[in-house]
């Protein structure tokens, strides 16, 4: 009986790390293209404007859509946002259905690109202007200060908060299931039909198991980036 | 012929002037000291000379060659290129604490292209055996000193072969043990002919290693000299004055 449930629970849990890896594979650069474009100085009608603070001046479309965004994803559950995105395209605008599976990446993705580019904000906008100075008077272009100078440092100070994001979205996925994508929760869950509640408390441990391991390779990946200061 | 010409420059943040037109030129291998109160200035004469500020008006020429116009707008790649015959050592060294020694003088030139690898990492070691660091090749910022950052950040600069080079107080953020070792990098320097513009709070260095002495007040040149007209026979009152508190405080 424990090898038939552990043997379901796998499966059910495959499918969860399976929405885990998609989501941080999209999410991760998604983060870092919103978190430009909230630091994003583009004021495309800056040219008529006629004094300091005049709206013009502050009409700044990117930063403002960006930013926007941010606070809708941040704002609302991620539960809700799963609701809207698979059901509300067909039922706003008689669109077909978006794929379940495909649905949840999307939404996953795009909640957690935006709590990603918030972190990547705090990072960037950490870095002392002495370093960007550091690299203009050298010569170096933007990118190349960016890639070259900023980003590794960037890297190490977001550690410890990407950490948290990233152990938090291992156990969001049991969220996938309010639209019927299978997982490890619901694979638990079924089990109560039969008369068994063990293994749903029993999931707990695969979870537990699997955020461990995350710990040690967040570890790791921190006493690599020790190497430096700064 | 003069090096370096800078031409009635002037510079306002919101409605603050900082630089009121000020004009100077610079022979070659000469050493200019600007000394002054904070907020006289300097500094941003220098962030200016470096294409970190944009001047409002003024023209800075360097060989013969006008690099910048007022605030006439520069392409990117044309700010790059003018900035690149001026080399800035700053007040806190900003040197990028992911890389070692050797790789913090190297990686600029690296990025630009200017020699094989090889040649760059000969070229790095000689700098850093210039200042005095090549036992330290492979640390890393961290694990150095404040005046062994200082050095580090000097062979950077120099990495590039500016034709000015430029100091931003370089040892206001050192321990006053440390700045000697700093200051004696500048003069070896200025025996090896660089032609160079110090910010300094340091009156004997800039007294001993200046050709060229200017006393910056409220964004205007109060006085420029040699050394010995400025500190010894200073014609202004505002100079004087200057020049006693600075004395008094040591």
């Amino acid at each position: 009986m424990f090898v038939q449930v552990t043997n379901a629970l796998l499966e059910g849990f495959w499918e969860s790390l399976k929405v885990f890896g998609l989501t941080l594979l999209f999410s991760i650069p998604l983060g870092l293209v919103i978190c430009f474009g909230s630091m994003s100085k583009w004021a495309p009608l800056d040219f008529l404007s006629k004094s300091k603070d005049s709206f013009f001046e502050k009409f700044k479309p990117i930063q403002w859509l960006c930013k926007g965004l941010v606070w809708v994803v941040r704002g609302t559950p991620l539960m809700l946002q799963l609701i809207v995105i698979f059901y509300g395209p067909g039922l706003m605008f008689d669109l077909p259905l978006l794929p379940r599976f495909t649905a949840t990446i999307v939404a996953f993705s795009l909640n957690y690109a935006c709590y990603f580019s918030e972190i990547y904000r705090g990072g960037i906008e950490s870095i002392a202007t002495g370093q960007y100075e550091a690299g203009q008077v050298l010569g170096m272009t933007k990118t190349q200060i960016f890639f070259k100078v900023v980003l590794l440092q960037v890297v190490k100070r977001i550690m410890a908060p990407m950490s948290n994001e990233i152990i938090t979205l291992v156990k969001d996925t049991s969220l996938a299931r309010i639209i019927s994508v299978y997982e490890i929760i619901w694979a638990g869950e079924s089990f109560i039909k039969k008369g068994l509640i063990w293994p749903l408390f029993y999931t707990g441990a695969f979870y537990l198991i699997f955020n461990g391991l995350l710990t040690i390779l967040f570890a790791r990946l921190e006493k690599k980036l020790s190497y430096f200061r700064g | 012929m003069a090096v370096l010409e800078v031409k009635n420059i002037r510079k306002s943040f919101g409605k603050t002037n900082v630089l009121k037109g000020v004009s100077f030129s610079l022979e070659k291998g000469q050493v200019l000291a600007i000394i002054g109160s904070s907020g006289s200035g300097k500094t941003t004469l220098l962030r200016c000379l470096n294409f970190l500020e944009t001047p409002d008006v003024g023209e800075i020429w360097v060989d013969g060659k006008l690099l910048r116009s007022g605030s006439e707008k520069l392409s990117e790649q044309q700010v790059r290129e003018n900035r690149l015959h001026f080399g800035l050592v700053f007040q806190n060294f900003n040197l990028f604490p992911q890389y070692n020694v050797l790789k913090n003088v190297m990686l600029a030139p690296q990025l630009l292209k200017k020699g094989t690898a090889k040649e760059l990492e000969e070229r790095a070691k000689q700098l850093l055996d210039q200042v005095g660091l090549s036992e330290k090749l492979d640390s890393y910022p961290y694990q150095l000193s404040g005046g062994q950052q200082q050095r580090v950040a000097i062979a950077r600069a120099l990495a590039l072969s500016p034709q000015v080079l430029c100091f931003d107080e370089p040892t206001s953020a050192l321990d006053p043990e440390l700045t000697g070792e700093v200051l004696r990098v500048i003069r070896g320097l200025k025996n090896a002919d660089s032609t160079m513009t110090v910010v300094t709070h340091e009156m004997e260095f800039a007294r001993s290693v200046a050709d060229v002495v200017m006393y910056m007040a409220d964004g205007v040149i109060e006085e420029i000299g040699t050394p010995e007209q400025v500190f010894g026979n200073p014609q202004s009152e505002k100079t004087k004055a200057f020049l006693r508190g600075a004395h008094e405080k040591f």
